[in-house]
């Protein structure tokens, strides 16, 4: 009897198959069978005590939860609103110089190489109160005589916060929209000029929307990231005071790993999967419209 | 002549054992080969130590293998996760009162492993606070904690200042004795933003165990026999107000809520905040013209009193030895060299506080003798200040309940809540915290 012997496109993938499983795979089962148990790091026999839904129904009719659910959500929105009007101008402008543009492109990549502990720190002492920059020149300009509390104040520290964010990731706005510029025809530009049109509205018909499928990808990519802010929020005010800045990863962070309660936190690492997805879903639905709106095969 | 040969054995014998007595003599035993990996708490003043284990390592033959050095919040986290991988088989790591409940399983019981004698040379109250349900999990090491009141004695020396105040608040200008006396001074020296009454450590256990010795010095507790939480008395409300009261007087930098030690520290050592409740290890940062602008302007007093008490939550650092150890012994022989007398000498030379009784009376007497009236000074409010000091609840769930409460604390600071509100929502979710980890 003749053995089927695998065919050789199947074992040439089967590596790939096996490392995806080992370090992708494997971590999210195991998570996700953590989350039913009441599993803490200090008692690993917990791991084997199945819970059900416990955790689930917990975090669900916690406020605490729904409301760093909340500010994650503000935060995304108001961090990948500002970075794209910011990257935006950025790309178009440096799309004007002529001379010195790729050393501008350079510059352009600082802040993305700076790690984002580097940059809570950073804007931790930017922003302190007592010997920050930011209250030193206001109160030197004479503009005020008391000390701002930057990281203390509710409003003052998710600006503080977003204020950080939006300066080490609009360059990624940038970046992708000067691809979007470069890959750009120039004829409908042209075209247009010479049917008069104006520079405003060359860019509303035009430039706008040969770039909107750039943005969207750039909007999809940057949503995944702000979504799991931690590293700036967690130095520059560990979430607090009286959890003003609490994000979802800085409550999950502090369950799973400051009270040891991973089962916890994984739960609330899957409901919080949720945004992400609800995120994607919504920006693909716009990149497949903006890529229609343009002729191209969706 | 066979009896000239036993002799001559005899003799010789006692010679190759008296050439031999500094190794195999010696008092931290022989340990040749042994290579001990230890997970140690990393820091300035915690450094002048871990030179001393080069001579351990030359008495013993065994070798020292540091293989972390972290803060303790990170050492804990490293631990943690350790347990959770069940990769425990590093030998030595430094301890805490505040964290060791939560270890449960990973260290030995010292106490078969370590003399009695040499347990009965610590203070009695140390070795308490390192036991955890009947097991001595850790000796404890020259850094004691127990806040005192470091002040700028320059506040005192003013007449003018001295008027004003007695006129505004009916009783003499004088160190405070009590923490209304306390929040009185605080409030009446504040300009912000160029100078400060005080600061307070604003969030994580820093807050919450403030809070907590100042509700028992309010006559409270902050849990009862059955682990209830009970801080949400009227005890609990007046501790937290002293809080409030502070923060909304401006008497407090508004930064102070993301404040923990470092920033107390640093912000008493520039000159610009008159009264500060900080631990022994400061004292001798704080009068250093190098370290601080605060330098020989500073006092030291014990720490205030309540209502009710004078109290000082306190906790101290220590050695353990995981149960995984391949080699115990020779692990047990690093904690005690570690924990010795002539390391608690050296290591409290630099200022901190000594948890073996030998060494508590040799540096006040010591400093009673010197010519350092500063240092006899801090020596003097720190012994009186440990008189009235206690341990944080021996329960593994401390660290995640004051995660519950700080946040709360925090809320009837900056005024998101009444201070009633605050404190019953963090009971509520301690209670519920205490309910699921079966205590009643």
């Amino acid at each position: 009897m003749r053995v089927r012997s695998i065919p050789p496109w199947l074992l040439l993938l089967l590596p790939a198959f096996a490392v995806m499983a080992a370090v992708i795979l494997l971590p999210l089962i195991f998570s996700l069978y953590s989350s039913f148990t009441p599993y803490k790091l200090t008692r690993p026999s917990t791991l084997w005590r199945w819970i059900g839904t416990f955790n689930y129904e917990k975090i669900l009719a916690d406020w605490k939860f729904w409301a760093a659910f909340g500010r994650t959500v503000l935060f995304l929105t108001i961090a990948l609103n500002v970075q794209l009007v910011l990257g935006l101008i950025v790309a178009l402008l440096v799309n004007q110089v002529t001379w010195g543009q790729r050393g501008l492109r350079t510059i352009l990549m600082f802040p993305m190489m700076f790690s984002p502990i580097l940059v809570g720190f950073q804007f931790k002492f930017i922003f302190n109160d007592n010997v920050g920059l930011v209250n030193n020149a206001l109160q030197a300009l004479g503009m005020t005589d008391v000390a701002l509390p930057w990281l203390v104040d509710g409003k003052l520290a998710l600006f503080s916060i977003l204020f950080a964010e939006i300066w080490m990731s609009t360059s990624v706005f940038a970046i992708l929209i000067l691809a979007g510029l470069f890959a750009m025809p120039r004829d409908p530009l042209e075209a247009a000029r010479v049917d008069g049109c104006t520079a405003w509205q060359c860019f509303r018909h035009i430039t706008l929307p040969f770039l909107m499928p750039f943005i969207w990808i750039a909007m999809t990519i940057r949503s995944l990231d702000v979504a799991r802010a931690y590293d700036i929020v967690q130095i520059m005010t560990g979430g607090g005071p009286a959890r003003r800045t609490e994000l979802l990863w800085t409550l999950m962070a502090r369950t799973g790993y400051v009270d040891a309660r991973m089962g916890v936190a994984n739960a609330m690492g899957y409901v919080a999967i949720l945004l992400s997805i609800l995120f994607t879903i919504y920006f693909f639905h716009k990149l497949n419209a903006a890529r229609s709106d343009l002729g191209m095969v969706v | 002549m066979r009896k000239h040969r036993i002799c001559l054995s005899l003799l010789t014998g006692c010679l190759a054992a008296f050439a031999a007595g500094p190794i195999t003599a010696s008092e931290w035993g022989s340990h040749e080969g042994v290579v001990i990996e230890a997970k140690l708490i990393g820091g300035q003043q915690y450094e002048g130590l871990y030179a001393r284990i080069a001579d351990w390592e030359a008495a013993t033959g065994a070798k020292v293998e540091i293989i972390s050095k972290k803060s303790h919040f990170e050492i804990d986290k490293e631990i943690k996760s350790d347990m959770a991988a069940g990769t425990t088989d590093w030998c030595v790591g430094s301890n805490h009162s505040s964290f060791a409940p939560q270890y449960e399983g990973l260290y030995v019981d010292l106490e078969g492993l370590v003399p009695a004698d040499v347990i009965g040379e610590f203070v009695p109250g140390n070795i308490r606070a390192s036991t955890v349900g009947g097991e001595l999990l850790m000796l404890p090491r020259a850094h004691f904690d127990v806040s005192v009141l470091y002040y700028l004695k320059s506040n005192y020396e003013d007449a003018e200042r001295a008027k004003a105040f007695e006129a505004e608040y009916g009783y003499p200008l004088a160190v405070p004795d009590t923490w209304q006396q306390f929040k009185d001074q605080a409030i009446f020296f504040a300009d912000p933003p160029n100078f400060y009454g005080t600061q307070y450590a604003g969030k994580d256990e820093a807050i919450v165990g403030r809070f907590y010795e100042m509700v028992v010095a309010e006559g409270g507790n902050f849990l009862d026999e059955d682990r209830r939480p009970i801080f949400n008395s009227e005890a609990g409300q007046r501790a937290l107000q002293w809080f409030v009261d502070l923060y909304q007087a401006k008497a407090v930098p508004a930064g102070t809520l993301s404040y923990v030690w470092d920033e107390l520290g640093q912000g008493f050592a520039s000159g610009t905040v008159a009264l500060n409740l900080d631990w022994p290890g400061w004292a001798g940062f704080f009068n250093d013209p190098e370290s601080s602008k605060a330098a020989g302007n500073v006092g030291v007093a014990v720490q205030p009193m309540g209502s009710v008490t004078r109290t000082g939550w306190s906790g101290h650092h220590g050695f353990s030895v995981t149960n995984e150890c391949a080699n115990k012994e020779a692990a047990v022989s690093l904690v005690m060299f570690l924990t010795s007398e002539e390391s608690q000498m050296a290591e409290s030379a630099g200022g901190s506080l000594p948890t073996r009784s030998a060494v508590w009376q040799a540096n006040v007497a010591a400093a009673e003798s010197g010519d350092d009236a500063y240092r006899a000074e801090a020596l003097k409010a720190f012994a009186a200040g440990a008189e009235y000091a206690f341990a944080v609840p021996p329960i593994p769930e401390w660290g995640e309940s004051t995660n519950l409460v700080f946040p709360e604390l925090q809320t009837a600071i900056v005024g998101d809540k009444t201070v009633k509100e605050a404190l019953d929502d963090a009971a509520e979710a301690v209670d519920e915290l205490m309910r699921e980890a079966g205590y009643y």
